[in-house]
């Protein structure tokens, strides 16, 4: 028998906790990034595995489990409520990388060069324009499907113009590769890391087309370093995203709360009402 | 010619000026004040007036005279540091009121370039070679401007004027290997002081041996003695010592000591007190790889602004990334806490509080290229000093992706628009791909405006003689007994119509290069001069009342 959330536990206007909830994959997870985080720090250990290496043998072991928490969750939300649990689960960790680096750089004093994350060492430029596509995809394919509210429109612009600015990025760092081939300039030298449009020393910053106006000394859009404007970029991102998924679940309550079973542990255990 | 004589009143020290104002009066005999003038306190002045030449045919830009004259290496290639070049110095050699030249050479000897006027000049090289930083300074105070040279692998050395002939002498006393120098009467005894800086690497590179075990090198201090013999003292062992600005930063009256450092090396700041030479608190941000340091009123707000130059690329395109990112993966690994080091040009300047504040970003100058040589002066004759950066490396590890293994790059010029900022004036002509190196502002034609002088890397020297023909222009040359003829040291205070400038008369900045100690003002044609006050290296100070513009003024103690 399907039983309303509303029924059985307080969900004090916070569906997106709801549909984030692991519920029955709680413990498999833990087990998997546990494990996950053994192999990889014996990958370290004995091979000495790059930190983007063990960063992704332990996304190894945690993806499958949440690819089977979205499997079992599909039926029951539909593709776009699925959609938007994978959405904001995985920008979660992205956002998560951008933390990372910003710790690394504001709190530990790294360069700008080291401060890189976990996952982005691999290829900085490659790791984001691909992530940026899928953000800008799922989102369109979001509100395609129906997340239509101001936030919906509004992480649209904002995963838009992101992408945008990351496909600057990567076609800069590609021209640049080709350049550096030619003169046969090869391994040893990396070309990830400039900057971008925004940012300091960006396009907008060092143009010739704005060169003596105040758009080159715009706080933060054109004097923050790459680092801390996409850092920014991502908190926009995050926050649109969960304001835009909280107002669609919230429209769609009804429906994810009859989702869930209540055998499910989280709400076995909540109190009622 | 005598055209005027004034005597004028502004104190500090009322003993000192009292008693000064009595022997400049006895010292002077002629300059009598005059009878309507006010003769207080201040000390005596006479102003010997000499009208600028006209200026050659208005251009709107700079015209390029390159002089036959090159930097070159003794193997003919560039290796190690030898890509660091060598400086040029100005400075009137034989006083016929046309400032000389005086370039110096790696692996050729260096030369005089006597003015003749005009832009003409007759080369006489000097039995020297491998010397990297010349200054033109009256050592032995005899009257006659001496050139001193820094040597790639020795302490520096003088070269005795004699009418024109020049002997090679040692300094008394002077021992220590030094890259850089600059000159100031640091005691107030009258006699012009040396600083030195050595550069550790080159000596660590070239020297292994005699750097490790005998610990040479390091910032130091010689006192003038007279007759050319100094008491030295080491204020720093450590020294990457690309640049040093003498200059007063705390308005005490006593000038202090800006090292600008290379590497990880932070540069430092010595203040010149009492109790001795005490390193200051650095500032909160200065240049990683410090090759130039520059003072200047930018704003005309009289604080002092320090501009650092380093090596950022001043623009963003693909092209530019791949000439510098095999560079780039060779820069600072890490940025330890509290360190103040930006991979920059920082333009620091002083608030009224005594702070200091980085406004390089936002005035459009972080990033000039590989800037080894910066300089302020009003190119445009606006009021406000502009700024001009000389670029380029060859370098055979770096760059060895690169045709001739050389990094070219523009020269950039920036027009000082009213203080609040600079903008590239690509339109003045100033835009040499010459691969500069040590390079200085001065007027070579007493036409009034400044020219500017580059010593290049394996390419004819330049001069760049200003047809801008915008605004006017007041020069001042000081003259006060003692050895320290020139007055270095003073300041110089400029009130007009549009505000008051502020210069300082030094014979050292930007890198390894030497300024002569004649101050130039700009100023809009419409703007009026109501009064140059000049307060000499000992503090007391002069006023001259309504100097008129277009003309170089001798103002004589």
């Amino acid at each position: 028998m399907n039983v309303t959330l509303q029924k059985t536990v307080p969900v004090a206007g916070s569906p997106v906790l709801v549909l984030l909830n692991p519920r029955q994959f709680a413990g498999p997870m833990l087990w998997a990034l546990a494990l996950g985080g053994v192999v990889a720090s014996l990958g370290a250990w004995r091979f000495d595995l790059p930190k983007w290496a063990m960063t992704a043998i332990v996304i190894g072991f945690w993806l499958p489990v949440m690819a089977a928490k979205w499997k079992a969750e599909l039926p029951k939300l539909g593709l776009v409520l699925t959609l938007v649990s994978v959405l904001l689960t995985t920008q979660s960790l992205h956002t998560l990388e951008h933390v990372a680096q910003w710790v690394q750089y504001h709190l530990f004093f790294w360069t700008l060069r080291e401060s890189n994350g976990f996952l982005s060492p691999l290829n900085a430029e490659w790791v984001h324009f691909v992530w940026n596509v899928y953000v800008l995809a799922a989102v369109f394919a979001l509100v395609i499907g129906g997340m239509r509210n101001p936030f919906a429109w509004l992480l649209l612009g904002v995963a838009f113009f992101h992408t945008i600015e990351h496909t600057y990025m990567f076609v800069r760092y590609q021209m640049v590769l080709l350049e550096l081939q030619q003169l046969g300039v090869g391994t040893g030298v990396t070309a990830q890391g400039l900057p971008g449009i925004l940012g300091r020393d960006g396009w907008l910053a060092r143009s010739t087309f704005t060169q003596g106006t105040f758009l080159c000394s715009l706080p933060g859009l054109t004097t923050a370093t790459r680092l801390d404007v996409h850092f920014w970029w991502n908190v926009l991102e995050m926050v649109t995203l969960a304001a835009a998924a909280h107002v669609h679940l919230q429209r769609s309550s009804i429906k994810v709360h009859d989702s869930f079973q209540p055998n499910d542990q989280n709400l076995q255990s909540a109190p009622k009402h | 010619m005598l055209l005027n004589s004034f005597v004028f009143d502004r104190n500090r020290l009322m003993g000192l000026l009292t008693m000064c104002g009595v022997l400049t009066v006895s010292c002077t005999g002629s300059v009598a004040p005059q009878k309507n003038e006010p003769v207080a306190t201040g000390v005596a002045v006479h102003v010997r007036q000499v009208a600028q030449t006209v200026p050659s045919a208005c251009a709107g830009l700079f015209i390029e005279h390159p002089l036959d004259f090159m930097t070159s290496t003794a193997s003919g290639t560039v290796k190690n540091f030898e890509s660091n070049g060598s400086g040029v110095a100005a400075g009137d050699l034989n006083g016929d009121g046309l400032i000389d030249l005086v370039f110096a050479n790696l692996g050729q000897p260096a030369v005089i370039f006597w003015n003749d006027g005009h832009l003409n000049f007759r080369k006489q090289a000097l039995d020297v070679m491998d010397v990297r930083a010349p200054a033109i300074v009256d050592v032995d105070g005899d009257g006659q401007p001496d050139i001193v040279f820094t040597q790639r692998f020795g302490p520096p050395f003088w070269m005795r004027n004699r009418g024109g002939e020049f002997e090679r002498v040692n300094l008394g006393n002077v021992f220590e290997p030094a890259y850089s120098m600059a000159w100031a009467d640091l005691n107030g005894d009258g006699r012009l002081d040396l600083v030195t800086a050595s550069y550790n690497a080159e000596l660590a590179k070239e020297q292994a041996n005699n750097f490790l075990f005998n610990r040479i090198g390091g910032v130091m201090v010689y006192t003038n003695l007279g007759d050319a013999q100094f008491s030295a003292t080491k204020i720093s062992p450590e020294a990457q010592g690309l640049a040093l600005l003498v200059t007063d930063l705390n308005h005490d009256g006593r000038p202090d000591i800006w090292v600008g450092n290379d590497f990880d090396v932070m540069d430092e700041i010595w203040l010149n007190t009492t109790a001795g030479w005490v390193k200051s608190t650095m500032q909160p941000a200065t240049s990683h790889s410090t090759m130039s340091l520059s003072v200047a009123d930018i704003d005309n707000s009289g604080m002092p602004a320090v501009f650092e130059s380093d090596m950022k690329p001043y623009d963003v395109g693909v092209h530019t990334m791949v000439e510098w990112l095999p560079l780039m993966q060779t820069m600072r690994k890490s940025q330890p806490k509290d360190d103040p080091q930006v991979q920059e040009n920082v333009l620091m300047q002083q608030r009224g509080n005594g702070t200091w504040q980085n406004r390089a970003p936002d005035m459009g100058v972080d990033a000039t290229g590989w800037t080894w040589s910066a300089q302020f002066g009003d190119l445009d004759q606006d009021g406000f000093v502009d700024l001009y950066t000389v670029n380029g490396m060859i370098d055979r590890d770096f760059f060895r992706h690169l045709p001739n293994t050389e990094l070219v790059e523009q020269n950039r010029a920036f027009r000082n628009l009213g203080g609040s900022g600079f903008a590239l004036a690509d339109d003045w002509g100033l835009a040499s791909t010459s691969s500069g190196r040590g390079m200085i502002m001065v007027d070579l034609d007493n036409d009034g405006d400044l020219d500017i002088v580059i010593n290049n890397l394996l390419a004819p020297a330049q001069v760049f003689e200003n047809r801008l023909c915008s605004g006017s222009s007041l020069e001042v040359q000081l003259q006060q007994p003692g050895s320290n003829h020139f007055g270095v040291g003073a300041r110089l205070e400029l009130q007009t119509s549009m505000g008051t400038m502020t210069r300082d008369v030094h014979v050292g900045s930007g890198h390894i290069s030497a300024d002569a100690p004649r101050v130039h003002f700009g100023l809009p044609k419409d703007a009026t001069i109501n009064k140059l006050v000049v307060t000499w290296p000992d503090g007391i100070a002069s006023s001259v009342p309504s100097p008129a513009p277009n003309q170089i003024i001798e103002v004589t103690r």
